[in-house]
């Protein structure tokens, strides 16, 4: 017995040596084409004529490639049968105030809003809550379309809201005025809706002392907006005139595209002056509040629900749908879902992320467009060589990531523009820039570094063999590969999934030391400003729907440049395609500079 | 007595100053700023804290602080509900009220159910009674409150449907029902617990034998004679577990939709809202030194011989 036990281990260690010395000419192969210059043998020619040799020299100097885009993101929510005719917008806003099939709607979006004041929201739920309360120059009207899926869910755009209709004229500065003439409209209290009304709301949120989250928001559209927020001029000379009752004179400072859909933000909302100032802060109480859209808060017990009911002086309000919204308030969302299934809520928009499945399943869950982006900074200090930075893009597994981490139907990411933003003549700006083959993040590495070496960025594996390729020239240009990276991200456990998945990619494939480190979000932001990070997570939602919005994230100096990125030829695009009000040539600016973001530099 | 309450209550008030300077201190200490939002710059910010005085010396914040107590005034929320007074938030929306109503209800349950139940443990010891409630207690002490309360809703609520999802402002017996039971099942079996081993010790002594040679009956033994010497340890523990209940509800809180102060005390910390830091705080520490000299007068009350101004000499 013993013996035949001896026999085995003994065949088993020589067949072990045989095998091993087997691979060892692979081995030194392998070994051997790591070494930049690349080499790369195309297989089909050999034996038939000279052996062909491709290779690629790189260049560690500038280069972008300070984020990488992981996903875009979706919404996604669950609602009753029976219920129909909502809206939506991919920017995230919801409407009910169609809806039919239920006279009283039980909703819940989020918890306790931080306040319901149209000049100081800053989140979606608070921004739903003044869609319903306000309307501003311009409104969301449905298209009659359906946004996905669900034949409940319709796609709204914009139509003109309390502005019966606008011109607009070009100034002898070049400056451009835009007109409106507001329809006849009355507030909540029966006092109609005058130009002074959004004159005075429009001069308060860029008025530094309301110190509002979306005080920017006309930044560099309507004249002296920066100047005012700067504290270098006051808000009385801000370019928006009320040259009578029903007459609205604002003037921009140069062709804006997104400017008329602004005009539909909740942060511009008209205000009854007289209002906000009897009450101070408690102005938006049900008690206080007086509004102009279609529904009125009329109970808001903190933390539980707000009720609105609908506002009988609303011009439209014939065409409402439910008498009563009742939005429920509940941070919890297995709180949220127990509730949902048990028949209180007709429409939840968070749940756990586990139960998208079963829900979808059900067909009680929609998933559809978000704009909005998910991605990381490269630290252009820590992470110093451009190939290193696209090589750690290179090798994040974003189908993956999508489909078994987050789950929750995102798409992965093709460069920072999220899918939905359009360019001037209506067409998917993600989409566009990466037509014809590679996502656009990819174009510049596909024509440069992988064309030349026989690979297509589409596939997974290539993208590896490019990664590999670009660091270990990085390292041979002196990057030091072994020094720890840290990537941070706010506390969550959504946020530490994604991060242990790139973490995991980059140490299998590139052989990197990434270390995860949580914070609370407020410490993180301070490390974000402070840059003392490898690798930093952060979402983006875009605001309107133009490029830019993301674009200029990342210009020189820019607050949002966290990853210290420094590159005079993209910050010279932005800036050039900010002077054009729209047309083709902003266009192709853009769409090169979404490029120039995810470039290198070769020897 | 009398004196010694006044001087308690003296020193009450230094206390409060000491934690409130404290919690300023701690709170200003960690980074970040209430304003810190995705897209916030540096000058945004900047705007934000200088329009609710956060640019000032932090000895003139903390001066402003003390000086808005005395007056009633808790300043104005920076950012869970941007605007709104602390104080109305506490206790004008029926935040503490609520919690209040979930921590006293909790703690009547625990108290009333946990002390017979150790006595019967203690009564009934080594028989089976006993060890089932051993195991139930050391599992009621071993299973987090966010736990039972979610196994609660879905067992009751979800599944059987007795009782209801949302229990909001626990205007009907039906939704105080699992909230109370879910934050009141730890203390009930910790009190349980000690109970049952302060009874033992209590039954082994020399005067329970004498009563019980004096032919009292036992129930008689039990609750007049060794209860009352065993509740000393009980006391000790009710006394800061009434606070504790109170800011310890915030997963129950969360879990039923209750808006309670749980949630405002564990999440303006996260949100850097400095003014509910210090408001639920202070109206915590308040708490828990007025439940601690309840405490010290229940020693009295219950054990006559302890004489409260001697042991504080």
């Amino acid at each position: 017995m013993k013996k035949a036990l001896a026999m085995m281990l003994a065949m088993i260690m020589v067949f072990s040596m045989v095998a091993c010395a087997k691979t060892e000419p692979e081995e030194t192969a392998s070994d051997e084409a790591s070494k930049a210059p690349v080499v790369v043998t195309d297989d089909a020619e050999v034996g038939l004529e000279e052996e062909e040799e491709v290779s690629i020299q790189t260049s560690g100097e500038g280069g972008g490639f300070t984020i990488a885009p992981l996903y875009f993101y979706t919404n996604k929510y669950c609602l009753k049968e029976g219920i129909d005719n909502l809206g939506y917008t991919s920017l995230g806003y919801f409407f009910f105030f169609n809806a039919t099939g239920k006279e009283e709607l039980n909703l819940c979006i989020a918890s306790e809003p931080e306040t319901i004041d149209p000049g100081l929201v800053a989140s979606v739920d608070g921004s739903t809550y003044s869609q319903h309360q306000f309307e501003g120059l311009m409104k969301y009207v449905s298209t009659n379309t359906a946004v996905g899926d669900d034949p409940s869910l319709l796609n709204y755009q914009i139509a003109p809201g309390m502005a019966e209709s606008y011109t607009s004229k070009t100034n002898e500065d070049g400056t451009i005025t835009y007109t409106f003439t507001l329809r006849d409209a009355l507030w909540s209290d029966g006092q109609p809706v005058t130009a002074a009304d959004f004159e005075y709301a429009w001069k308060r949120i860029v008025n530094p002392e309301t110190a509002s989250d979306y005080g920017y928001i006309l930044d560099g559209i309507v004249v002296n907006a920066a100047e005012i927020q700067a504290g270098e001029k006051t808000p009385d000379e801000l370019g928006v005139v009320a040259v009578d009752e029903k007459t609205l004179d604002i003037t921009i400072l140069t062709e804006c595209p997104y400017f008329i859909e602004l005009c539909a933000f909740s942060s511009l909302m008209p205000l009854r002056q007289d209002v906000v100032e009897a009450n101070g802060t408690a102005w938006t109480d049900p008690a206080n509040i007086v509004v102009n859209g279609p529904y009125k808060a009329t109970e808001w017990v903190h933390d539980s629900v707000i009720v609105m009911e609908k506002n009988a002086n609303y011009y439209d309000v014939e065409a409402l749908g439910p008498e009563k919204i009742n939005w429920y308030l509940s941070d919890s969302e297995t709180a949220i879902l127990q509730s949902y299934k048990a028949g209180d809520f007709d429409f939840i928009e968070t749940f756990p992320a586990d139960e998208i499945n079963p829900l979808k399943e059900s067909g009680d869950c929609f998933v559809v467009p978000y704009v909005g982006t998910y991605y990381i900074y490269l630290n252009c200090e820590n992470i110093p060589d451009w190939r290193a930075r696209a090589a750690i893009t290179l090798v994040i597994d974003r189908e993956h990531l999508v489909t078994n981490v987050t789950q929750a139907g995102e798409v992965p990411a093709t460069g920072m523009v999220a899918a939905g933003i359009q360019d001037s003549t209506k067409a998917d700006f993600a989409a566009k820039n990466s037509e014809g083959g590679v996502p656009s993040m990819y174009k510049w590495l596909q024509e440069n570094c992988a064309d030349p070496l026989g690979l297509d960025l589409n596939n997974y594996e290539d993208c590896c063999e490019l990664a590999t390729i670009l660091l270990e020239q990085a390292v041979a240009d002196g990057f030091d590969v072994s020094k720890t990276l840290y990537y941070c991200y706010n506390t969550s456990d959504s946020h530490q999934v994604i991060a242990e998945a790139v973490q995991s990619d980059v140490a299998n494939v590139l052989g990197m030391n990434m270390e995860l480190t949580n914070q609370d979000w407020n410490v993180y932001t301070n490390g974000l400003a402070e840059g003392t990070f490898g690798v930093a997570r952060l979402g983006w939602i875009a605001d309107y729907n133009d490029p830019v919005t993301y674009l200029e994230l990342f210009t020189n100096g820019n607050s949002y440049n966290y990853g210290l990125w420094v590159s005079d030829e993209y910050t010279d695009l932005i800036a050039s395609a900010k002077a054009l009000g729209g047309g083709a040539e902003r266009d192709a600016i853009l769409y090169e500079a979404e490029i120039v973001l995810f470039s290198g530099t070769m020897a | 007595m009398t004196g010694y309450v006044l001087k308690r209550i003296g020193i009450s008030f230094l206390t409060l100053l000491l934690v409130a300077a404290i919690a300023f201190a701690l709170m200003n200490a960690i980074p970040g700023s209430p304003f810190y939002t995705e897209k916030s710059t540096p000058e945004m910010i900047a705007r934000a804290e200088a329009k609710y005085g956060l640019d000032k010396p932090l000895p003139v914040q903390f001066y402003n602080y003390i000086k808005g107590y005395f007056s009633g005034d808790m300043g104005v929320s920076l950012k869970m509900q941007e605007g709104t007074p602390v104080a109305d938030i506490i206790f004008n929306q029926g935040k503490f009220e609520l919690s209040l109503k979930i921590g006293i209800a909790a703690l009547m349950v625990a108290v009333c159910l946990g002390i017979p139940l150790g006595v019967l443990a203690a009564y009934n010891r080594g028989k089976w009674i006993d060890s089932f409630l051993r195991v139930f207690t050391t599992i009621g002490v071993a299973v987090p409150s966010f736990v039972m309360a979610t196994l609660m809703l879905i067992v009751f609520a979800v599944n059987l449907q007795w009782l209801p999802v949302r229990s909001e402002q626990l205007e009907t017996f039906s939704s105080c029902v699992m909230p109370v039971l879910a934050v009141a099942f730890y203390p009930m079996c910790y009190i349980a617990k000690l109970t049952r081993t302060s009874m033992l010790d209590a039954i082994g002594q020399d005067y329970i034998r004498t009563a019980r040679a004096k032919g009292l009956k036992t129930g008689k033994i039990l609750f007049k004679h060794a209860l009352r010497n065993s509740l000393i340890p009980v006391i000790t523990y009710v006394g800061p577990l009434t606070a504790g209940i109170i800011t310890g509800s915030f997963v129950v809180e969360t879990t039923f939709s209750i808006p309670g102060l749980g949630k405002y005390f564990v999440s303006s910390i996260m949100n850097r809202d400095y003014p509910i830091i210090m408001g639920t705080t202070v109206v915590l520490a308040a708490l828990i030194i007025v439940m601690n000299l309840f405490v010290d007068i229940a020693y009295k009350i219950v054990d006559p011989r302890i004489n409260l101004a001697k042991a504080e000499d």
